[in-house]
């Protein structure tokens, strides 16, 4: 008897063989594999380690204008960091307010059949691009800088939050729409009076996840000149200063974590009854498993 | 029996009519046959019967949620799916409906606002529209007034900024009909909205809807499965049954009870 389980193992070993299958088309000489192992101790021994951390110290460029009470406000990680920072704030507010008509056009219990795919079509577009090429585009557009890094996120936010928000808004409770329906209220009434209150803990809180999104990749946006930290990391790549590179990549990783940490706790006050929940350092590693009701 | 009743009640023309109306599923299967319910200025009408028989199927399509499968409804002179004028249908329905996250004062402000006549006349249909919705957005200081005295009829006053989510279903369940006392509707489509509720609320909440309904000669269309309670609010009663009450008849049918 094939029971459910032996179905399962079957269909797993069936997919990683395929996969597998599809990998020996592409990889034309295996050897190249011990090499690489050769090469990476080779690479993270003589270029990478140990991180080089003058890059926390005062540079000559960009010149510090302030007098700044630490002197490592001066270093161009800690520009590079809070410039990315700076980006991704701004284009998760401005594109948090641009996307939550569009999601309110786009969800199908509020609005009609046509406008809905109209505005559907607009976040997709706004999605289908990944930021960095944004990016690319609006730097081709306004220039090198922090303004087309804002003007890239700001679209890309726009398509993502945008679907996560009409997605919320259409699994929304029916019955508070039908009886202000009912009543006679209009369609802007609805979306300010009943949709945008009732929904306002999950916006708020993926408005948060996205900040968090947008800070990940606000790093590699500067690559392409677009701002940020990313910005330094292609630099010190041209001149080959892998160690101050793996220095501006440590300091992303603790940035990024320390942001999730935050996200994490800001969006416990913002789950769906409403109670506060703290989360602890090792929800980072092991999310907490969600309870089911 | 039924011409007595409603000689006494007609003040003017019926605020709910419905001629050969079939209720049913979108597939559609009836659940109902109604040849004729008109309901007046004034008057309590209860609709009783066992569960899933359609009363409450009956009291969406009359609030516009849900089409008849064939017949006319007209609801205060306009024909469904012409919705009645803004404002002028109240409708509490079973859940309630309300914005849950939102406070006391907030939910009764949707009622006052949808009681408020708002109108900007405009050529363009759409600029009409738009402007109107955005004035609407406005509250006056009548609907604000209005809120605050449903609120406190209902006895929910030191209640009035508190989120929906924390009160208990009693108290919840007055604000709904705050928030359908504030609007100043003609027709109050309520769904069996004294179920589980204690004696004391229950009473608060009939008399503030019955009060409300006498003095404005407006009409209350109630579902109620508890026929006992029908009976003592209720000027007349309709039962739907569908052979579960009367075993003889062979079509869901409504029947006019005796109050």
């Amino acid at each position: 008897m094939i029971t459910l389980k032996s179905k399962f193992i079957s269909l797993s070993l069936i997919l990683i063989m395929f996969s597998f299958s599809i990998l020996n088309g592409m990889v034309d000489d295996w050897g190249r594999l011990s090499g690489g192992i050769e090469n990476l101790f080779i690479f993270f021994g003589e270029s990478l380690w140990p991180p080089d951390w003058s890059v926390l110290e005062p540079q000559n460029y960009p010149v510090c204008t302030t007098y700044p009470l630490f002197d490592f406000t001066c270093s161009t990680a800690w520009i590079g960091m809070t410039e990315t920072i700076k980006i991704a704030f701004v284009s998760t507010i401005f594109g948090s307010i641009i996307s939550l008509p569009i999601s309110i056009l786009a969800a199908r219990n509020l609005s009609s059949l046509s406008l809905s795919y109209f505005a559907r079509i607009v976040l997709a577009a706004a999605r289908s691009l990944p930021s960095i090429i944004w990016a690319i585009f609006f730097v081709i557009l306004v220039g090198f800088g922090p303004f087309s890094g804002v003007l890239a996120m700001t679209i890309y936010t726009v398509g993502y939050l945008g679907k996560l928000q009409y997605e919320a808004i259409e699994g929304m409770n029916n019955v508070p729409l039908e009886s202000a329906r009912s009543m006679g209220l209009s369609k802007i009434e609805i979306a300010t009076g009943v949709v945008i209150p009732e929904m306002a803990n999950s916006l708020i809180s993926q408005m948060i996840f996205m900040f968090e999104y947008n800070v990940r990749h606000g790093t590699v946006i500067g690559i392409v000149g677009a701002g940020g930290i990313g910005y330094y990391i292609n630099l010190y790549l041209k001149f080959l200063q892998y160690d101050k590179v793996i220095s501006y990549l440590i300091i992303i990783f603790i940035v990024v974590l320390i942001i999730d940490f935050l996200s994490i706790s800001a969006r416990s006050y913002f789950n769906e009854e409403g109670d506060i929940s703290k989360p602890s350092w090792w929800d980072l590693f092991i999310p907490k498993m969600k309870r089911v009701e | 029996m039924r011409e007595d009743n409603v000689v006494a009640k007609v003040i003017g023309k019926p605020i709910v009519k419905l001629i050969d109306v079939e209720i049913g599923y979108k597939n559609g299967e009836t659940l109902v046959k109604i040849p004729d319910l008109e309901i007046f200025p004034g008057e309590i009408v209860a609709i009783a019967g066992p569960s899933g028989v359609g009363k409450t199927t009956l009291l969406r399509t009359i609030a516009g949620l849900v089409r008849s499968i064939s017949g006319t409804v007209e609801v205060c002179g306009r024909v469904v799916p012409h919705r009645p004028k803004r404002g002028k249908l109240g409708y509490i329905p079973q859940k309630l409906g309300l914005v849950r996250h939102a406070s006391v004062m907030h939910n009764v402000m949707l009622g006052a606002n949808a009681g408020q006549k708002k109108e900007i006349i405009h050529r363009n249909k759409y600029i009409q529209m738009f402007s109107n919705s955005v004035l609407s957005l406005f509250p006056s200081t009548k609907a604000k007034r209005k809120s605050r005295d449903a609120i406190e009829k209902m006895r929910l006053t030191d209640k009035i900024g508190e989120p929906i989510r924390r009160l208990s279903g009693g108290q919840q369940r007055r604000v709904a009909t705050a928030r359908t006392l504030a609007q100043e509707p003609a027709l109050i489509l309520a769904d069996e909205f004294l179920s589980e509720l204690d004696d004391e609320t229950m009473e608060t909440v009939l008399r503030g809807v019955v009060t409300y309904v006498k003095n404005n000669n407006a009409a209350l269309l109630v579902v109620e499965h508890d026929v006992s309670r029908a009976k003592t609010m209720a000027d007349r009663l309709l039962v739907i049954d569908d052979g579960r009450i009367n075993p003889f008849i062979t079509e869901v049918t409504m029947i006019e009870v005796k109050v």
